[in-house]
């Protein structure tokens, strides 16, 4: 408990709980997982990025192996992520399906006792094309009428719907008179920009084991960052009572929304099992994951913005067009989300949004850390960079002149999610930061002359702490808690909040701890299934620590509220519970419950045991909560990087990464998750892409992780050049004054680092990522078009 | 050509003897057979460091290294340095205590290397840090901690390498 706003826990550096478990190898992931009597199963997936297949599986059936084909999974279309309401999801998946629409989906599975047994048999099944189509991989030639149907019909919640010029699904809003705004603008600047198609790169590969038991459901061990979500799918699709399947909480090796949805191996895995009889496991490897399962949104934007000399933005337009590949994992609610990260960056006063997602023959998109908002920052902050030029102010007061701040009202999950700011810690981060890089003696664009050149750059971000709201909407938005104090006085705390890695069961504990005055030792987080435990939504739309930690700190509230109530009958002298107060003993290692000004004390031991005893019955509590805000934690990053104009190659010089989080309650972790998002924000920005083959419209690195070129420890800055800073704020509507960070901390960072190259050379890019040729290819383009004198400002689109 | 072969090393300290297929990885010897499960699988063909092991004290890549290959040979896994919170190297402690450890998939793979960097180049500048485990993926922490916490534990092995006042009133 708080003495005089004092914490005893919360903001405490303290080494994570599941330290010790980690750093031994001990932590078991889904991986890991073994079970005795257990098979291999490998999983067929087209060589086709768009065909109709006939296949023959007697061979490996000959050879002892357990088959499925299309023919033996149940006839069930469904969308694997089911985060949004039923009316509001889009249905075009099957298990397997005889007609694949990219390469790498599955067709058919093998289950046997060894792996590589599996393999064989898998290598025996016979693939007959029946009809093999034209690949189509770009958005705007699959739209354009004539070209093959990659869908024809899929379902909206309960209700077919034709698919018309392979678009997956639409938005559009307005607001004020935007036509106007611009023709009255004195400036006005319009671009357009394309994203890189990233992949999670999630140090685990997807994997699933599961185990068919006697009373006709199943028992599953699998990556997944919500497994009650997963158990309502394996529901859906094989018709088994929520009751008979259990999914297993185990460690997972980094999620960043690969895991939202329930990933096919998991469906695959249940329908062999239940075929063989016997537990089986499927393991992908790296290239599977990389090639045939998922990456994120790639996204063709265009920004039409304008500003008024006084320094005020006046109206913009956005068109957003994603390429969802040949599913749908919820590009619809991406559709929203993205005008809300644009409309809650800046008071844009009037705008005009176009969303439209578009199938192509590539593996389906689906979220990826920031839920496309890394990618629209990146966009907005350059339109936002290049306004503040042409207006001749200085972009960190442009900004803040501009942005949606304290008061305002913001949506940033969408439309239908909407609250008031109540905490904002921007114009801290902004002029803290400014001061820490130099942001006054920056060197200006083309100043410089010379193979490196240095420049700074700034941008600045939010995300949302969840999705919940004061209204339904619809997003599915809620967390649970159980709390039980065992008979010494330890408490038991249950839940199905997955933890990443980024510490969220960490703030957890902490948070029970502080509202019980129990020392962090004596919190206990079980690890649970979804049988055992209240429904958890999923561990995304970084809201672990805000929506789950304040379900969290209710449960412990009315746990606390149960042991007062003992502890009156104790004490016999208090005329009540409210008489009482709880503070924590250090030296005994326990909550001390007492009366002011009196000697009357006891010990939350003593009444977890007299209760006991007594046969008073448990102390426990079991809560649901439902936040009714999503608050923004912001993010100010400014970055200096030096461009060797030789190779092209660009390296981070210095950071300052400013977080308003609320109140910080792991101070080391939340710094791990800021340098964490920034080094991966910073491989988007000008490492990471995955392009395809334009024949066969298979993946071109072939599953390298070597040749999608992630960073390592060799592409950041030195540790004392790397500054974070959090803002000091606190959150009224979340536990202890906290808000979310996971995504917050990358979002930016694309922005900053295009900026920053913009400013040591004199070149703005619009294309993702700016890899060393893209940056050679544009320095030679000035060159030649202009000898030697450079113009100070060029576009390279 | 596929006849198991019996092959014998030592494992985190205690001999134990199998047998292999000639093609079986040390990998899956040490995680499927073995159960030794802290050995972990990111990519299975060399490029991230996640399964690194110390083979005679040196690091090597367990999914590129046959097991037959390490037959009368010694070699250590993540379970081999510690069982629990009491007697964790203090590398291990460096990397709890500094914030190096987020989803743990690369953790053991780290702590490995940075064993064997230790050992090779006690005092390692912080560049000497990063190019030594520029082969070890982390997609969750950006390495900054990571490098911070090894750093740690080499000032730290200084300190008792050196006792005397200075190691004393650095302890107080």
């Amino acid at each position: 408990m708080s003495a005089g706003g004092r914490f005893r826990f919360v903001g405490v550096r303290v080494g994570r709980k599941d330290g010790v478990l980690k750093a031994t190898g001990r932590a078991t992931y889904a991986y890991d997982v073994w079970l005795p009597g257990m098979l291999y199963g490998r999983i067929l997936k087209s060589p086709y990025a768009h065909a109709e297949v006939r296949v023959d599986a007697t061979e490996a059936e000959r050879l002892g192996a357990v088959v499925l084909t299309p023919r033996d999974v149940p006839d069930v279309l469904f969308n694997p992520r089911l985060v949004s309401v039923e009316e509001d999801t889009f249905k075009d998946w099957r298990v397997l399906t005889e007609h694949p629409r990219y390469v790498g989906e599955p067709v058919a599975a093998v289950a046997a006792a060894s792996e590589e047994a599996a393999q064989r048999a898998l290598e025996a099944i016979k693939l007959e094309p029946v009809r093999v189509y034209k690949p189509l991989l770009d958005p705007f030639e699959a739209t354009r009428p004539g070209s093959p149907a990659i869908h024809e019909r899929i379902m909206r919640g309960g209700a077919w719907v034709n698919v018309e010029d392979n678009v997956a699904c639409t938005l559009e809003y307005s607001e004020g008179d935007v036509d106007r705004a611009l023709s009255e603008a004195d400036v006005v600047v319009e671009r357009r920009f394309h994203t890189n198609r990233r992949y999670h790169l999630q140090p685990e590969p997807k994997v699933a084991v599961s185990r068919p038991d006697p009373d006709g459901g199943v028992t599953v061990w699998t990556t997944t960052q919500t497994i009650h979500n997963t158990k309502i799918l394996i529901s859906q699709v094989f018709g088994i009572p929520q009751s008979k399947v259990r999914v297993k909480k185990v460690f997972l090796g980094g999620g960043f929304g690969s895991s939202i949805h329930t990933n096919l191996v998991t469906l695959v895995a249940v329908a062999l099992s239940r075929k063989a009889r016997r537990p089986v496991k499927i393991a992908l490897t790296r290239e599977e994951d990389m090639m045939h399962d998922h990456v994120s949104f790639e996204m063709y934007l265009r920004i039409r913005a304008g500003a008024r000399r006084n320094g005020r933005l006046s109206g913009a337009e956005f068109e957003n067009v994603m390429d969802v590949g040949a599913h749908q994992i919820q590009p619809y609610p991406l559709l929203g989300t993205a005008l809300g990260w644009f409309v809650s960056l800046y008071k844009w006063r009037a705008i005009r949004y176009f969303g439209r997602a578009v199938y192509t023959n590539k593996v389906p998109s689906c979220a990826l850390r920031g839920y496309g908002n890394p990618q629209v920052t990146w966009a907005v902050e350059t339109v936002v960079d290049e306004l503040a030029e042409e207006l001749g102010v200085d972009p960190v007061e442009f900004r803040l002149k501009n942005y949606v701040g304290k008061g305002d009202l913001f949506w940033g999950q969408g439309p239908t999610v909407k609250s008031i700011i109540r905490s904002d810690g921007v114009p801290e981060l902004m002029r803290r930061g400014a001061e820490l890089i130099g942001w006054r003696n920056r060197p200006r664009p083309g100043e410089q002359t010379g193979r490196y050149r240095r420049g700074i750059g700034v941008a600045r971000g939010f995300h949302t702490s969840g999705a919940g709201g004061p209204l339904s909407g619809s997003v599915i938005d809620y967390s649970g808690a159980f709390l039980k104090v065992n008979e010494d006085g330890s408490v038991d705390y249950v839940t199905a909040l997955q933890d990443h890695g980024g510490g969220t069961l960490d703030a957890h504990a902490k948070i029970i701890a502080e509202e019980l005055c129990i020392p962090l030792e004596k919190v206990n987080v079980v690890w649970s299934d979804s049988s055992t435990t209240v429904y958890d939504v999923c561990t995304h739309a970084s809201r672990g620590v805000y929506v789950g930690g304040e379900a969290a700190r209710r449960a412990a509230r009315e746990v606390k509220r149960k042991i007062l109530e003992y502890a009156v009958r104790i004490l016999n002298v208090a005329v009540g519970p409210e008489a009482l107060r709880v503070r924590y003993d250090e030296e005994l290692g326990d909550a001390v419950i007492y009366v002011e000004g009196s000697d009357a004390q006891t010990t939350l031991s003593e009444v977890a045991r007299t209760a006991w005893q007594r046969n008073w019955g448990s102390i426990s509590a079991s809560v649901s909560f439902r936040a009714t805000a999503a608050p923004p934690s912001f993010t100010a990053y400014f970055v200096e990087v030096e461009v060797d104009t030789e190779t092209g190659r660009v390296r981070p010089v210095r950071v300052v990464a400013g977080a308003d989080i609320g109140k910080v309650i792991n101070p080391e972790l939340a710094e791990g998750q800021v340098q964490g998002g920034f080094v991966m924000g910073w491989g988007w920005a000008v490492l990471e892409d995955t392009p395809y083959n334009p024949e066969t419209g298979a993946l071109e690195n072939m599953g390298f992780i070597t040749d999608y070129k992630a960073p390592t420890a060799g592409d950041i800055p030195p540790i004392e050049d790397f500054r974070v800073i959090f803002a000091d704020t606190y959150e009224p509507t979340g536990p202890f004054g906290a808000k979310g960070i996971g995504e917050a901390a990358s979002n930016p960072v694309a922005a900053a680092v295009a900026n920053a190259i913009y400013d040591a050379i004199g070149i703005r890019f619009y294309e993702l990522p700016i890899t060393p040729e893209r940056i050679l290819r544009a320095l030679r383009e000035r060159e030649r078009a202009s000898g030697e004198n450079p113009p100070r400002r060029r576009g390279v689109a | 050509m596929t006849e198991p072969r019996v092959i014998r090393f030592r494992l985190n300290g205690e001999w134990v003897q199998l047998g292999v297929a000639p093609n079986e990885l040390l990998i899956n010897v040490l995680r499927e057979r073995l159960h030794l499960t802290g050995t972990k699988y990111w990519c299975g063909i060399g490029e991230c460091g996640g399964c690194t092991v110390l083979l005679d004290g040196e690091p090597v890549l367990s999914c590129l290294t046959l097991a037959v290959d390490v037959d009368g040979r010694e070699i250590t896994t993540i379970e081999g340095l510690a069982t629990g919170e009491d007697d964790l190297t203090p590398l291990q402690r460096a990397f709890i205590e500094e914030g190096a450890i987020q989803c743990g998939f690369c953790t053991p793979g780290f702590i490995l290397t940075a064993q064997a960097l230790l050992r090779e180049n006690p005092n390692p500048t912080e560049e000497e840090i990063r190019e030594y485990v520029r082969g070890n993926l982390c997609r969750c922490t950006g390495y900054v901690n990571i490098v911070r916490a090894i750093k740690r534990a080499a000032s730290e092995a200084a300190k008792s390498r050196r006792p005397g006042p200075a190691a004393g009133a650095a302890s107080g």
